[in-house]
């Protein structure tokens, strides 16, 4: 399979300060990438040298084969790019912003261009500087999908937009994929990521913890779940099933973390009267501490 | 700046007209204050003497000096401070490219203001019979504004090197202010003299354009540090990591 970005040994430092150390990772063409990790961890670093905006203290990119550097005039023809912090010409309208870029690029068909608008309910007329941050975020997107580009480096691409632009945006990463375009995308939200990545890279304290598909992501996925019973309910019920750790019962109210099917917990449930099911995602500190142990005992 | 330029030779009659009087008062003045006002020794109610003294010494170049220090310490640095200048450069554009389309904005930005100042200078010879040729004024804001340009390409410079606004305003406009000191106390401190040179102010303020026309050599100086400090820009550009 052909492989899109590949990096090797890529390091940031800025000063003493650590970006990213020693990243090797590998995007396969035609799948959607999630960088996964809380703030800071050195994801908008990696996408920043990937673009050519900083430069690596050590090792190397390559997109499409070509150095990240040398050539990344060439490399950008192919790459749509949405800034994790995005800012815009306050003093264009966002019509205006777009034909701009439209045609620094080159070759984009306006009519792509109203179709994203029409898509994501943007107003191209108004103003930029009277834009809320959500519509602020679709010109974004608008630009960084204009010129169908063969890969998409996308860094917290759902910030700021409503549910709504959120589950379009979820379809037009279904889409891009579908027509055989490669997206890298960076998030700090697990949920997010399940949802629309094919693979995902843990990034954690600038290192690069585990490289994992989603449905296996998916199968050891635990939850931490709260049921309230009408009465007093005995824990060791509970207790024994394989599925479920950390099981703590005060009163009428059980609490317990579930890796895996849910399906003996609620059967073992259902012999008492449930009021309530409350599911809890978990953070993303809780995941890198279950099951990677954190950084001060990675190597055990 | 054309109504700026015209205003200015709109005083001329009556600064002609108050000649002797101020004359004397000239002649009361300290050799430095005189330096300062750009008069070494040139007769203030002539047309040449007025505009330099006026003008071209000090109320031209300042103007020019601000608006190019502005622009250059500006198109690099604020872009990058105000965060646009990542999207800018995620389009298949080389960092030179950029900088010189905005280095050529700069030159185009000057040379309207120069025309425009010009103009207004014309008008107002024109009307207030001011016995000077359009060459002459075209070789006075033309120094003025090489003198000032090349403000403008350190500031780029600066900006270039740390992205930092600022930074590259605050260090060109320190140099302007303090070569422009060194000119004028070396022309009167014997123990500045061997210095006066490194001042672009001498390039411009010496040879007297406006009554002697362009000289080779002092233009010559002007383009050297442009070049100079274009080249350090676009290295620097070239090299550097974009803060976000």
């Amino acid at each position: 399979m052909d492989i899109v970005i590949r990096t090797e040994g890529l390091t940031k430092y800025y000063g003493k300060t650590l970006g990213i150390t020693d990243l090797n990772l590998e995007v396969k063409k035609g799948e959607v990438f999630g960088c996964l990790g809380p703030n800071g961890a050195g994801k908008t670093t990696t996408i920043r040298m990937l673009l050519d905006f900083i430069h690596p203290t050590r090792g190397k990119a390559t997109i499409f084969g070509l150095d990240t550097h040398k050539d990344n005039v060439k490399i950008k023809r192919c790459v749509g790019y949405l800034p994790g912090e995005l800012e815009l010409y306050k003093n264009l309208k966002g019509g205006e912003f777009l034909r701009h870029f439209a045609y620094l690029r080159g070759g984009v068909d306006w009519k792509h261009v109203q179709e994203l608008a029409e898509r994501l309910d943007f107003d191209m007329s108004k103003p930029i500087r009277s834009l809320s941050s959500g519509n602020k975020h679709k010109v974004g997107l608008i630009q960084a999908f204009m010129h169908k580009p063969e890969l998409l480096i996308l860094d917290e691409p759902t910030v700021g937009l409503d549910p709504l632009m959120q589950q379009e945006f979820y379809q037009m990463v279904h889409e891009a994929k579908e027509q055989g375009q490669t997206l890298f995308i960076s998030s700090h939200i697990l949920p997010e990521v399940e949802r629309i990545c094919d693979r995902v890279g843990f990034i954690r304290r600038g290192k690069l913890i585990e490289v994992e598909d989603v449905s296996d992501l998916k199968k050891h996925a635990f939850r931490q779940i709260e049921i309230h019973f009408a009465g007093s309910v005995p824990k060791e019920e509970f207790e024994n099933l394989s599925v479920v750790r950390d099981v703590m019962v005060e009163d009428s109210v059980l609490r317990f973390t579930v890796a895996g099917p849910l399906d003996a917990v609620i059967k073992a449930a259902a012999k008492f009267e449930v009021v309530n099911v409350i599911s809890h995602e978990p953070n993303l500190e809780d995941i890198f501490l279950t099951y990677y142990g954190g950084d001060e005992n990675a190597a055990s | 700046m054309i109504l700026f330029a015209f205003f200015i030779c709109a005083f001329f009659p009556t600064i002609q007209e108050s000649a002797a009087e101020l004359e004397t008062y000239m002649a009361n003045m300290p050799e430095a204050l005189i330096a300062a006002f750009g008069g070494t020794g040139s007769n203030i109610a002539s047309p040449e003497g007025y505009l330099n003294v006026e003008f071209f010494s000090m109320m031209l170049p300042m103007m020019f000096i601000i608006y190019a220090i502005g622009f250059g310490g500006g198109v690099i640095a604020g872009e990058e401070e105000a965060g646009t200048l990542d999207l800018l450069l995620a389009n298949p554009i080389p960092r030179w490219r950029v900088l010189l389309e905005k280095f050529l904005a700069m030159v185009g930005g000057i040379t309207i203001l120069s025309f425009m100042s010009w103009l207004g200078l014309v008008a107002g010879i024109y009307v207030y019979n001011m016995n000077i040729g359009l060459g002459q004024l075209a070789a006075a804001t033309f120094s003025s504004a090489l003198l000032s340009f090349s403000f403008g390409v350190i500031a780029l410079a600066v900006s270039c090197l740390t992205g930092r606004r600022g930074i590259s305003m605050g260090i060109a406009t320190a140099l302007a202010v303090g070569t422009y000191l060194l000119y004028v106390l070396a022309q009167v401190a014997k123990s500045l003299e061997k210095y006066q040179k490194l001042s672009p102010f001498y390039y411009h303020l010496a040879p007297d354009p406006l009554a002697n026309g362009l000289k080779l050599g002092d233009m010559a100086f002007f383009i050297g540090t442009i070049v100079v400090f274009l080249a350090i820009s676009f290295i620097a550009f070239q090299r550097r990591d974009l803060a976000v």
